[in-house]
């Protein structure tokens, strides 16, 4: 029987658990280490690793990384990949060797680096995304590329249904990873283009408000899937009060000039289509303001809403 | 002179697999006036072992630095060998017997298939089962064939045509553990019945044979996938039923200049013409396309891969192109009825199969289910 590379895994919780089933079910997990993880997620992984002889780590936040040096100096792992892990490995644990860290990020590389790479490509409206694994350097997502794998946007994917559809892949993508190391005789990597880099910071409000006058139909709807769920919507204001929209779709309908932002009706299906600055309209089906998450019709019921604008 | 690679199986029952494969390539090179390619093989076994597999593919792209590679090899073992094409930035075809599904996987732009579709075939002949009147189904595949996602294809479309399947028989891949006595009691009470039926190779031939020898006269009716019906195989397989039909993806028999080129090209080499010959016969046109492509798209991966799939030609199975969304080659099919000649089995070629278009995305519209296989062999290759 071959002798499986050691490989511990850094995570920042359920993104990875995919990857950390297949790798433990393929033989390759040595050891886990989870950073700011919940109590909940941190036991349910500590009990699954003891049960299957698989050493555990917490490291709760930034200081607790002193501690990381020791402990994988005592594991004497082969490899060391990073998913979704939450800080910035230190130099001095970098040092444990050359080329060791892998890191799978969830966005390609090195046009997205950042934070959140899955909410800007969709923002961006791009029709595919990758997983970008790359050597680890002091900085993040700054080291050698060895591969960006490809995934495909679906027009109606959102922040959750991306991630879902990336925490499936990567799973695979570092199960391929494993494999390369174990056969290959040299891993082929480059250095990213700096020219083409961009470092996405983490959104702020302004990245996920509406502007109804500047940006097209398009430009909303992709942005309202971007920030869905984890910004409960896309920021907007209404009558005065903040408002989220969660989830539109196209109306196939031009609306005559009307103000971009404009409510112009409520159509069977119980959506409220609104004026957009490309003279399209968009249909809203859900939304969320101070008083909850509710429908279109539901919010519909509350006020007169025809003529009334979204800012 | 440029130079790329091919990574060759063997197999047990098809001896001369590797010659076929590399044959049909060199010929089919030759005959599109592609002189000055040099072809670099590795061998991969069976292509179930991962380390091999890989590091023959290695060789080829980082020591022998070939511009492309050709594989006979399934989808699981493509994506074993996908991080290393992703990051050598070179394009993989792979010569696909088409025993699995294209959904299974995700396609990317460094991996094509050049497939010979025998799940869509299987797709077809349970189609054609249900239109023959059949409403019930046995499933009858041996321990090996029944690995593949055929199996799932053959099933599935016999009940989405509104039949059912009674009976499922997989028997031993030894000669020795290989029996169709289980159907005996199954027949008896169900004489209204399909048998569909998934065999390659040699098993072919003892399928035929069981047939013959336990229901001799009965003319079970059964139906067959395109590798239950290569021919090299069937010239040496007893005639079991009149009524095994089923569907094909290439036949000698199939009259167009470019199969009449194929077949005297292959024949005057001194080969029998075959699926595997034929498969890199026509991959020739596909590879010079990349080469093309390469050097007008200065090796930008996705540019070469958006180019190709629009590509098409004419080969010996007729209009082959490229279906988008999974990188896969679609080719006509064919129906067909099995003849006796001088007691062993022959094709007769039937009406070209219309749709495959369609039926091709119906199959990769599947919901899979956790439906897998965990066969890293080539198909066919045991």
């Amino acid at each position: 029987m071959e002798n499986k590379k050691k490989i511990v895994l850094l995570c920042g919780g359920k993104f990875a658990f995919k990857a950390l089933q297949l790798l433990a079910y393929e033989k390759f997990l040595f050891g886990v280490a989870i950073g700011k993880g919940t109590e909940i997620i941190n036991d349910a992984l500590e009990s699954a690793c003891e049960e299957n002889k698989i050493a555990f780590k917490s490291f709760p936040n930034k200081a607790s990384i002193s501690e990381m040096k020791t402990w994988i100096n005592n594991l004497q792992p082969d490899y060391i990949f990073s998913i979704s892990f939450p800080f910035l490995i230190p130099e001095d644990v970098l040092m444990y060797g050359k080329d060791k860290f892998i890191n799978f990020h969830p966005g390609p590389l090195p046009r997205y680096r950042g934070v959140m790479p899955i909410f800007e490509v969709l923002k961006n409206q791009e029709s595919e995304t990758a997983i970008g694994v790359h050597f680890m350097n002091a900085n993040f997502d700054e080291g050698n590329i060895i591969f960006n794998d490809p995934v495909l946007i679906e027009k109606e994917d959102t922040y959750g249904t991306l991630t879902v559809k990336l925490s499936n892949r990567v799973a695979q993508v570092a199960l391929n990873m494993a494999n390369m190391l174990q056969f290959a005789s040299k891993i082929p990597n480059y250095p990213q283009d700096e020219n083409e880099a961009y470092y996405y910071e983490k959104p702020q409000f302004s990245d996920t408000y509406i502007n109804w006058k500047r940006m097209d139909s398009e430009e909303i709807l992709s942005l309202i899937n971007a920030c869905n769920p984890w910004n409960n919507g896309a920021d907007t204001t209404f009558m005065g009060e903040q408002a989220k929209i969660i989830a539109a779709k196209h109306c196939n309908k031009p609306h005559n000039n009307s103000r971009p932002g404009t409510i112009i009706a409520i159509t069977e299906e119980n959506t409220i289509t609104v004026a957009c600055s490309d003279n399209k309209q968009i249909a809203i089906a859900i939304l969320s303001t101070d008083e909850g998450i509710m429908t279109a019709k539901q919010f519909s019921n509350k006020v007169n809403i025809i003529g009334n604008t979204f800012n | 002179m440029q130079k790329i690679g091919v990574l060759l199986p063997r197999s047990t029952y098809y001896e001369t697999i590797s010659f076929d494969i590399y044959e049909g390539l060199k010929l089919g090179l030759e005959a599109i006036g592609e002189k000055d390619i040099k072809i670099v093989t590795e061998n991969i076994g069976f292509g179930a072992d991962k380390q091999q597999c890989y590091r023959s593919a290695e060789k080829l792209l980082l020591e022998e630095n070939v511009s492309l590679v050709l594989a006979f090899i399934g989808h699981r073992t493509a994506e074993l060998l996908r991080p290393l094409f992703l990051a050598a930035n070179k394009i993989l075809i792979v010569l696909d017997a088409g025993a699995n599904l294209p959904n299974e996987w995700p396609t990317c732009a460094n991996i094509f298939y050049h497939s010979l579709h025998n799940s869509l075939g299987a797709w077809l002949t349970a189609q054609k089962a249900s239109n023959d009147g059949y409403k019930k189904g046995a499933m009858v595949t041996g321990y090996y064939d029944g690995g593949y996602l055929h199996t799932y294809s053959i099933s599935k479309s016999f009940e989405d045509a509104g039949g059912t399947i009674f009976f499922n028989h997989a028997t031993g891949y030894k000669e020795n553990d290989f029996t169709m006595e289980p159907l005996q009691h199954y027949i008896n009470e169900n004489s209204d019945s399909a048998f569909l039926s998934l065999f390659s190779g040699d098993f072919v031939q003892w399928y035929f044979k069981e047939l013959k020898s336990r229901f001799s006269n009965q003319n079970l009716p059964i139906y067959l996938t395109p590798f239950g019906f290569e021919e090299t195989m069937l010239e040496n397989a007893v005639f079991p039923s009149n009524l095994v039909s089923g569907i094909v993806s290439w036949s000698k028999k199939i009259e167009n200049k470019e199969n009449k080129l194929f077949i005297e090209t292959i024949e005057a080499s001194g080969r029998k013409p075959n699926l595997f010959s034929l498969i890199s016969w026509e991959a020739a046109s596909i590879v010079t396309k990349v080469l093309e492509l390469l050097i007008e798209q200065k090796n930008n991966i996705p540019k070469i891969a958006s180019e190709l799939q629009k590509f098409e030609f004419n080969g010996p199975r007729g209009k082959i192109y490229f279906d988008e969304k999974t990188n896969t080659t679609i080719s006509d099919l064919y129906e067909v009825r099995l003849i006796e000649k001088n007691g062993m089995s022959e094709i007769e070629l039937g009406k070209r199969v219309n749709n495959i278009k369609e039926e091709f995305d119906k199959l990769c519209e599947l919901s899979l289910n956790n439906v897998t296989s965990a066969w890293y062999n080539s198909y066919t290759c045991i």
